[in-house]
């Protein structure tokens, strides 16, 4: 009984082990692409508004050598 | 957030792709002042060319690099990249490395122009994208390659949530993966498959660490 008590706790410890890395790894995994990540269509609309401020004159280059 | 119309974008965008800089104005509503603390960058900067005189007055430096030709500061004009940076002005670390780096990652990308949006602009655009508010400061960059192809409803470059990075620390290291993956894929034929490869390497890397049992990677974490 012990014996078997002992595979059972071995066995379970193991899946608890292996659901944390998963789980760590998709919270990096996220977290990352929260950081860092590309623009595609979601993001229209912020990008449109930017390249109408750089046409319309709004935004022009930065020429400064800091940032205020 | 609703989709936007598909397509390739109006001829406008070329016009303002191959338009250079004016010089003398600056974007952002704070201007460019010059304080003691940005000495160091400054004797590293080139000419900023829209110093004003009592900036150039209080340092020699600056004095004797606004007489360098203008033209070495422009961006080329058939810029790649359209680069934005929100920033609301939060006083968070992520914004502090951004101020004390940003004349570095200017010299590093002049073949791009670089449109800073003042804390106005930067609270009106937050106001409207409510997503963004405290992500920023954001760098955006714009593919104008992938922009004139396939317009806004694809990938059309990539950005870069500094605001997310809480210690000074990784946000020089977020800073810096950026301004290296800006001058090295410069030039890429498909951008978007290196910057995917790029984060799949970066989650892999990730993962071995934990499974390793290393500390946290500095920019995932």
């Amino acid at each position: 009984m012990p014996e078997r008590f002992g595979d059972i706790l071995a066995l379970f410890m193991s899946a608890l082990a292996v659901g944390y890395m998963v789980y760590e790894i998709e919270r990096r995994r996220r977290k990352l692409h929260d950081v860092w990540d590309v623009l595609d269509g979601e993001d229209a609309l912020l990008t449109e508004r930017l390249e109408d401020m750089v046409v319309s004159g709004e935004l022009q280059p930065y020429t400064g050598a800091t940032l205020a | 957030m609703p989709k936007a119309p598909s397509g390739p974008r109006s001829p406008r965008r070329r016009t303002a792709r191959m338009g250079a800089p004016r010089q003398g104005v600056a974007s952002h509503a704070n201007g460019a002042s010059v304080r003691p603390s940005d000495a160091r960058s400054e004797a590293a900067a080139p000419a900023p060319a829209h110093a004003t005189p009592t900036a150039a007055e209080e340092n020699p430096t600056l004095a004797s690099a606004s007489q360098l030709s203008p033209e070495t500061d422009e961006p080329s004009a058939a810029a790649r990249f359209h680069i934005f940076i929100v920033d609301s002005g939060w006083n968070s670390a992520a914004h502090r490395v951004l101020v004390e780096n940003f004349a570095l990652l200017r010299n590093l990308q002049k073949d791009d122009p670089i449109y800073v949006l003042s804390r106005e602009q930067s609270i009106e655009l937050q106001r409207r994208h409510g997503s963004r508010i405290v992500r920023d400061p954001t760098i955006a960059v714009h593919d104008m390659d992938a922009l004139d192809r396939g317009g806004t409803s694809g990938f059309h470059g990539f950005r870069l949530h500094l605001g997310l990075l809480h210690t000074p620390q990784q946000a020089l290291l977020g800073l810096q993966a950026f301004a290296r993956f800006l001058v090295t894929y410069r030039h890429s034929t498909d951008l978007e498959a290196d910057i995917r490869a790029n984060l799949r390497r970066e989650g892999l890397m990730g993962a071995i660490e934990i499974i390793m049992h290393h500390e946290a990677r500095e920019l995932g974490e």
